[in-house]
């Protein structure tokens, strides 16, 4: 573990000073005269989250080991980000972004989300190699950056599983007008390392290999459509904390057909989203299906309805996210639904409050829920959060 | 009758001093975008789709003391909803947000030199070298 923790921190050393070498060369070559060619940026959140719960605790994504029990927490929410943005000439580009969060080491250290070089070769036309952001989904690649959406967080029935932080590869996007609209489509293929932590005891590092799908998208006045689908090869070495199979053993069932469940090879992600923004009204909705190889499904979706009057936006979502894995019996699938009302006040045009309340009905227990009893069959819990968003 | 008008009239003779004057987008070169559609300029200020319709790369600029009043008019949008959307598209590695320009020569300055970029200032501050693209109406 402790080799990997030092390796992003030697890519930030080596690109950074990359690309400081770099720096004398661009200085001639701006797209805009006097447009400063380096640009440092960042976004981030102050969370708290209230769990009325004292039989299982919410996590925020299964790369949580821990999550926020009974009481007050701010470690679910809590983060920041980096990024750096050099423009090399009129058609090359490097960033970086790092993120500080509560990810699978069970701690804050930062990571590094990104790294690519852009050729931009027309203003059609995008091409991106290195480390990516995963954008399967709609706003999977903003996720972190509160301020740049109304909740709290993404829903986390659709945006805590089947999430990865990063792809290692290339991309294209293509954009033009169509109709009265604008069209464009985008295309990727790579790879990634995904750390799932299942339970307290049953932890998966996922290598994912043969990573490739796209997206295609329409925005026609308020409207905005994507149809997406992404493949990969999946192959998942399992580790088992002992010590927390000694201390609670009944759980040894439940990890095993966790682990079962996601010990597939292969899996197919579809997804269909839109967004409609008119006037003060605001809707985004999602629905996703996948499958993998052992013929599981997961099917996620969410629904939100926001209305902006003055510097408030109130809001309410329905979320919902329902497993089905065959070799698991019946009753071991993960359902559960979730109603949120909340509403993002803006102080300032950097800078927004909001305060979201969740009430999750839990009817099948199994993901998403840490420090459960065997037994807990689950339940309609509250949560409570705060949340201050900023950008810089 | 009269007595109805004249209120009428008063009301209306005060809006329109209330009416505050329009906004022209601006380019140096018109051969680059004789006139532009208001899809057009949202797509490129809204940073969805930066082409000229000669092909080229749009360069757009906004100018801080009137950014608020141009999106506003633009897209009903207020800063922080623009900046909300910019910070998308900035955090997730798709785009660059237009170069904020502080004052209206500073933007006269810049579209002289550069022949994709494209400002906004008041109307009644056009300069005989920028060409108006568009005008939007508040």
């Amino acid at each position: 573990m402790d080799g990997r923790r030092v390796r992003p921190v030697g890519a930030w050393r080596y690109l950074l000073s990359l690309l400081l070498s770099l720096l004398p060369v661009s200085a001639g070559a701006q797209a805009l005269a006097g447009n400063e060619p380096l640009t440092v940026s960042g976004f981030g959140t102050l969370g708290v989250i209230h769990n009325s719960s004292s039989e299982a605790a919410f996590v925020r994504d299964l790369g949580q080991p821990k999550g926020a029990g009974e009481g007050w927490s701010a470690r679910v929410d809590t983060l920041l980000g980096g990024q750096v943005d050099l423009k090399l000439n009129d058609r090359f580009d490097v960033t970086l972004q790092g993120i500080s969060r509560y990810h699978h080491e069970g701690d804050f250290s930062p990571e590094l989300t990104w790294a690519f070089l852009r050729y931009t070769p027309s203003p059609g036309w995008q091409l991106r190699a290195g480390r990516l952001g995963w954008d399967s989904y709609l706003f999977s690649e903003s996720r972190y950056v509160g301020y740049a959406y109304p909740w709290v967080r993404p829903p986390v029935d659709h945006y805590g599983i089947l999430q990865l932080d990063y792809i290692e590869g290339v991309d294209v996007t293509y954009r033009r007008p169509l109709g009265s609209g604008l069209a464009w489509a985008k295309l990727f293929a790579g790879r990634s390392t995904s750390h799932l932590v299942l339970s307290e005891a049953l932890s998966a590092e996922m290598d994912i290999s043969n990573l490739y799908g796209g997206h295609l998208n329409y925005a026609l006045g308020p409207w905005q459509f994507r149809a997406s689908y992404a493949r990969a090869d999946s192959d998942a070495d399992f580790s088992v904390d002992r010590e927390a199979f000694a201390r609670n053993p009944r759980t040894l069932v439940l990890n095993t057909l966790i682990g079962r469940a996601f010990d597939y090879g292969a899996i197919e992600l579809y997804s269909l989203g839109m967004t409609y923004e008119q006037g003060r009204w605001q809707v985004q909705a999602m629905q996703n299906r996948s499958t993998t190889d052992s013929e599981g499904v997961i099917d996620s979706g969410f629904v939100s309805l926001g209305y902006r009057t003055g510097q408030a936006t109130p809001y309410v979502m329905f979320s919902r996210v329902r497993t089905s894995f065959p070799e698991i019996p019946a009753g071991e699938s993960f359902r559960q639904r979730t109603w949120s009302l909340g509403m993002r006040y803006d102080v300032a045009t950097n800078l927004a409050l909001k305060t979201q309340l969740d009430r999750v009905h839990v009817i099948r227990p199994g993901l998403l829920w840490r420090e459960t009893d065997a037994d807990w069959e689950g339940d309609r819990i509250t949560l409570v959060s705060l949340g201050l968003d900023f950008i810089f | 009758m009269s007595r109805v008008r004249l209120p009428a009239i008063m009301a209306l003779l005060l809006g329109s001093a209330m009416v505050r004057a329009d906004i022209a987008v601006v380019t140096h070169d018109a051969s680059h975008a004789v006139h532009l559609s208001r899809h057009q300029v949202i797509n490129i200020f809204m940073g969805r789709y930066r082409q000229l319709p000669d092909g080229g790369l749009a360069l757009p600029i906004d100018l801080v003391g009137l950014k608020d009043r141009f999106y506003r008019a633009l897209v009903d949008r207020d800063l922080a909803e623009i900046n909300a959307l910019r910070a998308r598209q900035v955090f997730s590695g798709q785009g660059s947000p237009p170069y904020q320009a502080d004052a209206p020569e500073e933007v006269a300055a810049l579209v002289l030199q550069n022949p994709g970029a494209l400002g906004y200032v008041d109307a009644a501050g056009v300069t005989p070298d920028q060409q108006i693209v568009f005008m939007l109406h508040e």
